[in-house]
């Protein structure tokens, strides 16, 4: 029976207008994305390219232990990701490098090493063109395969009471939950098809270009991303289903609907983001700027003072430049991070209090399994972390294997003195893992799949005990 | 008959669920959301008179005519409550120096206190506006004449004497009374929290501006309800009416906006308009160095400009025969086409060997400066119309492209309202290049180029009290009025062709 119920569901759902209009605009979409991703991967690759070989030469060049030490591993990228049209997450907004330089020259021959610096990214501060959201898989899904779905349920049990069919239909032998289930499964597949569809034709587009190679990982993150989509829609049209049992016409289940999708899709996430991050105040630029600059005057004035009792002495004056030096890095690399982890806090309270929408969600979902976002970002900053730790024991290493070195780290006298290999030198490689995604990703999965039961559970429930 | 007709109408939407569900949903996000707009607002509000402070206590610091910074902040826009436009993403600070012609493009941005905040979109009152007015007006207007048609009663309407333009206008004037209720509410709620909200003053102007603002909805509101209206008619059922007009909306609101832009997107600025003006603002500034450093060949001091052996040559630890610090830097940015010379000097005390040597550096800043100013002119003219052909007319491109949709009209109408557009930006820098002017006036007024206080306090510091102030009055409520004509304009005119078709097709439909 619940066969036959699809296959009804099914039939009128095809030969529908709205089926139709539905197929259309998710090709036309994805067709827009797929030329978009053509032209604009391969730039992108290129600049990735080209600015870590870069890096790399500037970083290879260099042959003494002391400016290895010293000047630091230069400009460290981020990869970005192959699927970078599925799901665009804001990356414009996150700076795609994190430098490692030294930042003052104290004296002529006395420098601060180098230390994290993480620029901020302004994109749009001098860009007058209007802004947009950028077409990516992310945008299609979240907002108009949710449209859509909202568009096929609304009057799916509402409006076949109004008809008078429900009764008809319920006169058979048909358990309530089976004819939930049939137009459930009915609008499920009905735009789940032309989806998937639309994203074949996508993928088909780009893969004639050239320049992209999907291996084994892309395809299975690839396939993850669809299903999601599957689960978000199936979260949508339960919700519809739901509001159309619970409301006896057509015409405001769809006022309903479409208001609560307005809502949860296009206000609350930016509004509720605005409230969540005013809740916290991280550290301004003018704030971290003055105690940047106070810490260095402290110590300054400190070291200064201590220079008196070194004339004379060069044993002594090396000990204390180093120490000068290696304080003062560790200061300024300790209020960089303080500064950023109090933005990151900032942010993820947000996104956090976002989740109550599903759109959000989603896009989160897709980013993390697509590689790009705030959710990257971090696993980035993470590399550059572990990086810069493997850089200086690299450096602490050459030191101590060499005897004729004084090992006071920090001053060109105490170090050793050396020729470095260039092959040995540690160099950045970003990477990204699937299954560290996956631990990402968890929270967000089970919140959508709970919120797809509760809605199912919802729409069961009312459906049962309403009057026919 | 016609008031009659309206109050059928009338009755029949205000008891619906609709309009409940309408004025629940638009009051709801309006307070939130402004409340959330007018913190924000206080924010940068206070980012800006903080670094109004700072910049005034730095000048004052300054002992040197030639170490002086002249640092000029873009205020907030109050009315960025409503359409946010240009105003929080642009620049808000800019350097004003008389080596260069400030523009849009070479401020910096103060107050923005975490990058990141940039990942969440943020939200002004046109934009829930936008989205939520235009889906109400449609959902008001699809059933509108399909539906009476379907139960059967506009047969019955029309067996009265009564002309079906009449019905037309009744339907339209009920329904906008109706979808103008949640409008009106929720705007006053607004002006309300805005009002007594301490932080935030609104002169008479601002009200007349927000009169715009409100006018701009009313004629989008009305343009969305023909558009239902016309869909209604041409269709016969109201569930194809309902639908035709979802995805109407959709494309409208949703995806046309973003999509167009990136379907005609030339992104990347061309590269060999501003390779070619800026090899010849170049040659500009290469000509003015020669003729500094023909002017040096001829004179008798050692050294160069700013240093002349005066200062010493560890700037940060101990001087040679004094102290005080100098700076010179060439900046240079192709992008932006930003090519100067900034140098100046603060020597706080000046050793007596180098005594002789004033007058001669006296002398070569009289003459130097003077020529800066004029490099600095003449390259602006160059800049400018690069800029503007790389730059500004894209954009102006996109933003015809956008008009195609009545929310690229309402969008660019309330935003010349508000003066958070290309214009009322624009405006800000064409004050800040006028204090430019203001300022070098006042230096050559006082002599400043050849006085021993344009490199060295030594001998008295710089009286700061008559240095002119910079302060940025926004254009007048009919310039506002005159930049948001052309889109209110295009709306009217889309409200009277959408009646007249709407009118055409019922008058030959047959019921």
């Amino acid at each position: 029976m619940i066969w036959h119920i699809i296959k009804r569901e099914l039939y009128d759902n095809l030969n529908s207008l709205r089926f139709a209009l539905a197929t259309a605009l998710l090709f036309v979409l994805m067709l827009i994305n797929a030329v978009i991703h053509i032209q604009e991967h391969p730039v992108r690759m290129q600049k990735y390219h080209d600015a870590t070989t870069e890096s790399l030469s500037t970083l290879r060049s260099r042959t003494d232990l002391f400016s290895i030490a010293q000047e630091g591993p230069g400009n460290l990228y981020k990869k970005p990701s192959p699927l970078y049209f599925c799901a665009e997450g804001g990356d414009i907004f996150l700076s795609d490098f994190v430098y490692g330089r030294p930042t003052i020259q104290i004296t002529n021959n006395l420098s601060r090493f180098w230390s994290l610096h993480y620029p901020g990214a302004f994109p749009n501060s001098s860009n007058i063109r209007p802004a947009t959201i950028k077409v990516d898989w992310g945008f299609v899904i979240g907002y108009i395969l949710s449209l859509i779905a909202v568009l096929f349920t609304f009057d799916s049990i509402s409006g076949e009471r109004e008809r008078g069919t429900l009764r008809l239909m319920l006169s058979n032998s048909v358990p309530r939950h089976t004819v939930l289930i049939g137009k459930f499964l009915g609008a499920l597949v009905s735009i789940s098809v032309p989806f998937a569809l639309a994203i074949l034709m996508n993928l088909l587009v780009i893969s004639t270009s050239s320049n992209v190679h999907f291996g084994t990982d892309t395809w299975i993150r690839l396939l993850i991303i669809f299903f999601l989509a599957i689960l978000y829609l199936c979260l949508f049209l339960a919700l519809g289903l739901l509001v159309s049992s619970f409301v006896q016409n057509s015409g405001a289940s769809l006022v309903i609907l479409l208001l609560t999708w307005c809502t949860f899709v296009v206000f609350i996430p930016s509004t509720l983001a605005s409230i969540a991050s005013g809740f916290s105040n991280p550290m301004t630029y003018d704030e971290f700027y003055k105690r940047r600059i106070q810490n260095q005057k402290e110590l300054r004035d400190e070291y200064v003072a201590l220079l008196q009792e070194t004339r004379g002495l060069p044993d002594k004056k090396i000990q204390l430049d180093s120490e000068y030096v290696t304080k003062g890095t560790e200061q300024e690399e300790r209020l960089t991070h303080e500064h950023l982890t109090q933005q990151i806090a900032q942010i993820q309270l947000a996104r956090s209090v976002t989740r109550i929408s599903p759109v959000t969600l989603i896009q989160h979902l897709l980013e993390v399994f697509v590689g790009t976002g705030f959710e990257r970002h971090q696993q980035f900053l993470e590399n550059v972390h572990r990086y810069a730790r493997e850089y200086r024991e690299f450096v602490t290493d050459m030191d101590r294997a060499d005897s004729d070195s004084l090992h006071i780290i920090g001053v060109r006298e105490g170090m050793s003195k050396k020729p470095i290999s260039s092959e040995s030198i540690p160099t950045f490689e970003d990477t990204l893992s699937l299954s560290r995604d996956f631990n990402a990703a968890a929270i967000n999965l089970l919140l959508l799949v709970l919120f797809f039961v509760v809605l199912s559970f919802a729409a069961y429930l009312v459906f049962v005990r309403i009057e026919v | 008959m016609l008031t009659t007709l309206i109050r059928r109408e009338l009755l029949d939407n205000l008891m619906t669920f609709r309009f409940a569900a309408a004025v629940f949903i638009m009051l709801l996000l309006v307070v939130a959301n402004t409340i959330v707009l007018i913190k924000d607002y206080d924010r940068r509000l206070a980012s800006y008179n903080a670094a109004v402070k700072s910049n005034h206590d730095q000048v004052l610091e300054r002992k040197t005519y030639s170490g002086v910074s002249w640092d000029v902040v873009r205020p907030p826009n109050l009315l960025s409550i409503f359409n946010v436009g240009l105003d929080k993403r642009l620049n808000n600070e800019v350097f004003v120096f008389y080596s260069y012609v400030p523009t849009l493009w070479d401020g910096q941005k103060h107050g923005s206190t975490n990058p990141f905040l940039n990942l969440f979109s943020s939200i002004d009152i046109v934009f829930i506006f936008e989205v939520v007015l235009s889906l109400m007006a449609l959902i008001f207007a699809y059933d509108a004449l399909a539906g009476e048609r379907e139960r059967g009663t506009l047969r019955l309407v029309l067996t009265h004497p009564v002309s079906r333009g009449k019905i037309l206008l009744a339907k339209y004037i009920s329904a906008m009374i109706c979808l103008l209720v949640p409008f009106l509410m929720s705007l006053l709620l607004v002006v309300i929290l805005l009002t007594t909200s301490t932080i935030v003053s609104l002169k008479v102007d601002d009200f007349l501006r927000i009169g715009g603002i409100v006018l701009s909805s009313i004629a989008y509101l009305s343009v969305f309800y023909f558009i239902g209206m016309l869909i209604s008619a041409v269709t016969r059922r109201t569930g194809t009416a309902l639908m035709l007009a979802m995805f109407v909306w959709g494309f409208w609101v949703l995806v046309y906006p973003n999509v167009i832009l990136v379907a005609i997107n030339p992104a990347q600025p061309s590269q060999d308009r501003l390779a070619s003006a800026f090899n010849h603002i170049e040659q500009i500034w290469e000509e003015f160095d020669r003729e500094r450093k023909g002017f040096l060949a001829n004179d008798s001091i050692p050294g160069e400009d700013p240093h002349f052996g005066i200062v010493g040559e560890d700037p940060h630890f101990g001087m040679i025969g004094g102290s005080g610090f100098n700076y010179e830097v060439w900046h240079k940015v192709q992008s932006t086409l930003l090519y100067t010379y900034v140098a100046g000097s603060n020597i706080e005390k000046l050793a007596d060997e180098f005594e002789p040597q004033v007058p001669h550096v006296q002398n070569y800043y009289r003459f130097m400066i003077p020529r800066k100013i004029d490099a600095a002119e003449r390259s602006w003219l160059v800049r400018k119309q690069a800029l503007e052909s790389v730059f500004v007319q894209p954009a102006m491109v996109d933003r015809i492209f956008l008009r195609f949709s009545p929310v690229g009209m309402y969008d660019a109408a309330t935003q010349a309202w508000a003066g958070t557009d290309l214009f009322g930006l624009r405006d800000f820098y064409e004050a800040t290049r006028k204090y430019r002017r203001t300022v070098i006036d006042y230096l050559y007024d006082t002599n400043a180029f050849g006085d021993r206080r344009w490199f060295s306090a030594d001998k008295g510091a710089v009286d700061w009290g008559s240095f002119p102030q910079f302060s940025f009055q926004r254009s007048g409520v009919h310039i506002n009025a005159m930049r948001a004509l052309p889109d209110l304009l295009l709306l009217l005119m889309m409200n009277v062709i959408l009646f007249f078709v709407i009118y055409l097709v019922f008058q030959r439909s047959e019921v």
